[in-house]
């Protein structure tokens, strides 16, 4: 660790028109996850964060500070953030820098959440939803069981907060059927800010997965329409 | 800190009257036409367009940032010894 | 010459010469065969050179005494006359043998040629106009070095120190930036033409006009053609038509500058148009032309007493209602979804933009091209200052007789006469650390660069002196007192190439290395700007630093300083030098694989553009990313507030499928529709979009290391996280 805090960031982003839209947004990856997602890409900083050196956060925020005004906020994404204890000191760090704030969370630790957003410390959120909500397929998914049920409450959370947030789903072959995906649509009908996030196989956690045929992209587009479809009929 | 100026502008005159630069530590920049050590530097503070326009005399102050026209210099200097000596 | 043994024609319809006793036919160059006549050596000897009547008897004796001993039966032309030349060498007559060389290709080019792709510029196709175009560009470069240039010059390209731009369209001048006002006035009236047509009265039959102008353009210049305001000079036109019909105004504008590609040399007509949101306010009571080339007459009658015509300023909803359509079928793309190459739409972004209503919406959607397409140029006129930028890169800002020009559009009409680009980095080689030796080569290569405008400028006035019956009559052409180009305003183009290796050799740190190596880099344009403003007073000739495009220049250089200065350049030079895919970093451009944000890149190379008259760019590669519309419009505006940068584009990157005719995002190895494998990438080379497939090898190596924004993991153990984490 060479940070004041207790997380250890692997990973750096300074500029990203991606990641908030309409923001200009500085990223920063934390080591370490609670999931097991077999699709995960970003699964080095999940099994093996020890072979990442990390990154000092005062550089980074001496580096930041030198784009003050152009960069409008941070996101601070993963592995999974909430599992790291410095995580409000780092971002309670970031605010009074004059920085915005972003999280990317599985939605894991609603009580975490809660303290965030309780403390003002957020301004967006995004939030994997893995699966249909339920035990089993939710389970398969995130490649670890029994979270279903926070996640459930971070969503609820969510919904009730009055924060802008953004919920993502990767649609993997093999993972998702096209039923599951509708399912889902019902089941998190009226949000009105999900995103289904096409898959690209090539990186892998699960290695079998690696092997897959990418979805068609036409199935993908069409598969989005009706999922947003039923989503609108029930909102 | 460096004051641009250009030989034959009264205000730049002025500022260097009123005010003992060099004991301020400031540097005097005179900006001739075919200078391109002047240019570069004036390119560097993101300044050519300024000078173009003639918006003499520019300070540019140690944050890289600055200040320019007679008055606004004019205010800053004396505020700049107001806090020096405090 | 068995070649002509194999022809099979026989002796038949030979005209024997009577003055010759031996036996050998010549192939002439007027496709027919002749009898052997000495006399035509003298007389083409006595025709071309200054050699006297004795000599040129002699040369013509011995070399017919040498045919006569070979016992050789068939000569062509050309042999004879390299024999001849041959002979003069012998003699001592190296300026006679000069004049009468002559040009052309060995065979074995010429094959090649045709059947290969020529990738000097991957705007042209390969085919049966593209191979005329190479080969007539090839004969007329040796001409030029023989009969426009002097030997220095020449010799400077040759080697390398220099590029002259275009050598093989020596007979024209660079690039057009022009106004529809022209033809709108004028009608489409060009010398030579087979029927003239009356100022158009409709929209669609504007735009036939504007494109057949085009490519009447594109027959006299080298490079590009370039279009003012064309959103608002169509306004008055579109009064009448709803908005479908627009639309489908802008579907033909977009589709059929992108398809020209069946004029000279197949090649697209490279082709800018500038488009504004708002009415720029040198046009806003300037008298609008519309249909018939009448002004449209002020139909209210409470103002028609004192402003009888409307003027541009009243158009402002039609003009927005047109780039909002253009933009559409940008966002759209081509049948396939992929973006167009041409014309590129050159947004400019003022004070007055951001006064206008409506241009929040507008930005977002032009920043969704960028994303979605690329397609969008962000051109920043700060401080109310009038600008129009037209050629590939050349805009200036208006001084006082051009915006007494605007209030007469159609006299708005500007050239590059030619363009010349420094190899920077061979300097720093030669200088060998020594900074006064590094300034004086700088300023010697600018006096070879003004050496070479002086004897294009020469060349092209020759050529206009022929007037109408000449060879460049269309720039002749002479409906408002003046002829079409306008020489006397015409600028000479002064580039460079690689400034970051330059910089990297003779300090020792790249541009994105150090702040002391960024204001180096400046005293070196600066200094370049400095000398080049000297000689514009010397001359009376407007000579501009500008960008080098270096689409091909950038690895010509890399390519010939690796085999002169290979101990040197080596280090410095960017790519892979296994597969010779090298090349130098573009003009004033950072490290290309620098992994540096947009933000800083953007500040950073802004600090050149005020140096750089004739425009300046910075490009940011978007990769497979799509990123948020709203995003990089937030970025957009704060380049402009808070940066002196020129402008911006976003480079995304595509590939599109030969089999389903799809496109999809990033380079990929297999189509996400059909799976299939018969692909083709595309992403912008330096000012387009073209195919990877005709990409030179300099600049498949640059596309290798394009930094695309991506987020930097510190990589196991074997680089250093200080230097990752702060890029």
């Amino acid at each position: 660790m060479t940070s004041q805090f207790d997380i250890d960031i692997k990973g750096f982003l300074e500029s990203s028109f991606l990641d908030w839209p309409g923001q200009i947004a500085t990223v920063i990856f934390l080591a370490g996850c609670n999931f097991r997602c077999p699709f995960c890409h970003n699964h080095g900083l999940v099994l093996n964060p020890n072979e990442y050196p990390v990154l000092n956060w005062d550089d980074i925020k001496a580096r930041l500070k030198k784009f003050t005004g152009w960069i409008d906020g941070v996101v601070v994404s993963g592995g999974e953030p909430t599992i790291s204890k410095g995580l409000p000191d780092l971002i309670r760090d970031i605010k009074n820098c004059g920085f915005k704030v972003k999280l990317d969370t599985n939605g894991s630790r609603p009580s975490v959440l809660a303290d965030l957003m309780e403390n003002g410390l957020l301004d967006h959120v995004a939030m994997d939803i893995k699966a249909p909500l339920n035990e089993v397929a939710y389970a398969r998914a995130a490649g670890q069981p029994g979270f279903l049920d926070k996640v459930k409450e971070s969503l609820a959370l969510l919904q009730s907060s009055g924060l802008p947030f953004t919920l993502r789903t990767t649609v993997v072959p093999g993972i998702h059927t096209e039923k599951d995906i509708l399912l889902m649509a019902r089941q998190l009908g009226g949000v009105p800010n999900w995103q289904l996030q096409y898959f690209n196989p090539e990186n892998a956690l699960d290695c079998s997965l690696r092997k897959l045929e990418p979805m068609n992209r036409d199935l993908f587009n069409l598969l989005d329409e009706k999922a947003h479809q039923i989503m609108e009929q029930s909102a | 800190m460096t004051l641009f100026t250009k030989e034959n502008c009264g205000k730049c005159d002025k500022i260097k009257k009123a005010f003992d630069l060099e004991k301020l530590g400031i540097n005097i920049e005179v900006i001739k036409p075919n200078d391109p050590d002047v240019l570069a530097h004036l390119a560097w503070h993101e300044l050519v367009d300024l000078v173009e326009k003639g918006a003499l005399p520019i300070l540019v102050l140690d944050d890289s940032t600055h200040i320019n026209y007679e008055l606004p210099v004019r205010r800053y200097l004396e505020r700049h010894i107001a806090s020096m000596n405090q | 010459m068995t070649s002509l043994q194999e022809t099979k024609l026989g002796p038949v319809g030979f005209q024997l010469d009577d003055a010759t006793d031996i036996a050998v036919f010549v192939r002439s160059s007027d496709d027919d065969l002749k009898g052997w006549n000495r006399q035509r050596i003298v007389d083409a000897l006595l025709r071309e050179t200054m050699i006297d009547k004795d000599t040129a008897d002699l040369v013509g004796q011995e070399v017919e005494t040498f045919i006569r001993k070979t016992k050789i039966k068939f000569v062509s032309a050309p042999l004879i006359r390299e024999l001849v030349n041959a002979k003069l060498i012998e003699l001592g007559l190296e300026k006679e043998r000069r004049m009468h060389t002559r040009l052309g290709m060995p065979v074995h080019d010429v094959k090649q040629l045709i059947m290969q792709q020529n990738k000097e510029n991957a705007n042209i196709p390969h085919g049966p106009e593209a191979t005329n175009l190479t080969l007539a560009e090839n004969i007329k470069k040796e001409f030029a070095f023989l009969n426009v240039f002097n030997q220095e010059v020449g010799d400077a390209h040759m080697a390398g120190d220099i590029h002259l731009h275009d050598l093989g369209f020596i007979d024209r001048p660079y690039c057009s930036g022009q106004s529809l006002e022209y033809i709108k006035k004028f009608g489409l009236s060009l010398p030579n033409a087979l029927s003239l047509a009356k100022p158009a009265r409709h929209a669609e039959v504007l735009l036939a006009h504007m494109v057949k102008f085009a490519a009447a353009l594109q027959s006299n210049f080298a490079g590009a053609i370039g279009w003012d305001a064309v959103n608002l000079f169509f306004a008055p036109y579109l009064v009448e038509l709803d908005d479908r019909q627009v639309k489908q105004l802008a579907q033909m504008l977009v589709f059929e500058f992108s398809q020209q590609a069946v004029a000279r040399g197949g090649q697209a007509i490279f082709s800018d148009i500038n488009l504004y949101w708002e009415v720029p306010d040198h046009f806003v009571d300037v008298n609008a032309i519309g249909p018939g080339g009448e002004y449209v007459e002020n139909e209210d009658p409470a103002t028609r007493e004192e402003k009888p015509y409307l003027t541009y300023g009243d158009f402002e909803k039609q003009a927005q209602r047109f780039i909002w359509a253009i933009f559409q079928t940008y966002l759209e793309g081509d049948g396939a979804g992929r973006p167009f190459f041409f014309p590129k739409p050159l947004v400019h972004i003022t004070e007055k933009f951001f006064k206008t209503p409506g241009h929040e919406e507008f930005l977002k959607l032009i920043c969704q091209v960028a994303s979605e397409k690329g397609n969008t140029y962000f051109v920043f006129d700060r401080g109310n200052t009038a600008k129009i930028s037209e050629c590939c890169r050349l805009s200036f800002k208006l001084d006082e007789s051009d915006l007494e020009d605007a209030k007469t559009p159609w006299r708005m009409r500007y050239s590059a006469i030619q363009n010349v680009t420094i190899n920077l980095p061979r300097l720093a080689y030669r200088a060998a650390g020594d900074d006064t030796k590094l300034m004086a080569l700088l300023r010697e290569q600018i006096e070879l660069a003004v050496e070479a405008h002086l004897s294009k400028r020469a060349f092209i006035e020759q050529l206009l002196a022929a007037g109408a019956n000449g060879p460049l009559s269309l720039l002749c052409m002479d409906h408002d007192g003046q002829g079409y180009l306008r020489m006397q305003r015409g600028s000479y183009l002064i580039g460079m190439v690689g400034l970051n290796e330059m910089i990297q050799y003779h300090i020792g740190a790249q541009l994105h290395e150090s702040d002391e190596a960024i204001r180096f880099g400046l005293k070196i344009i600066a200094n370049m700007k400095i000398v080049a403003d000297k000689y514009r007073q010397q001359h009376g000739m407007h000579f501009v630093l500008e960008q080098t495009p270096a689409e091909s220049t950038a690895y010509r250089f890399a390519k010939l300083d690796l085999e002169q200065f290979s101990e040197q350049a080596k280090d410095v030079i960017k790519g892979d030098l296994e597969t010779n895919e090298i090349y130098y970093t573009n003009s004033t451009l950072f490290n290309i694989g620098a992994e540096m944000n947009p933000v800083e890149r953007i500040k950073l190379e802004g600090l050149f553009h005020p140096l750089i008259e004739a425009g300046a760019i910075t490009h940011i590669w978007l990769g497979e990313a799509q990123p948020s519309a709203e995003s990089l419009a937030n970025f957009v505006t704060k380049t402009f507030r808070w940066t002196k940068n020129d402008q911006v584009a976003f480079s995304p990157e595509f590939t599109s499928c030969r089999k389903c005719y799809r496109t999809a995002r990033g380079l990929l190895d297999e189509c996400p529709y059909c799976g299939s494998t018969d692909l083709e990438g595309i992403t912008r080379i330096t000012g387009y979009f073209t195919k990877l497939s005709s990409w030179n090898k300099g600049k498949l190596g640059e596309l290798k290391d394009r930094y695309r924004n991506q987020a930097v993991f510190a990589k196991p153990a074997s680089t250093n996280p200080a230097e990752t984490a702060t890029g």
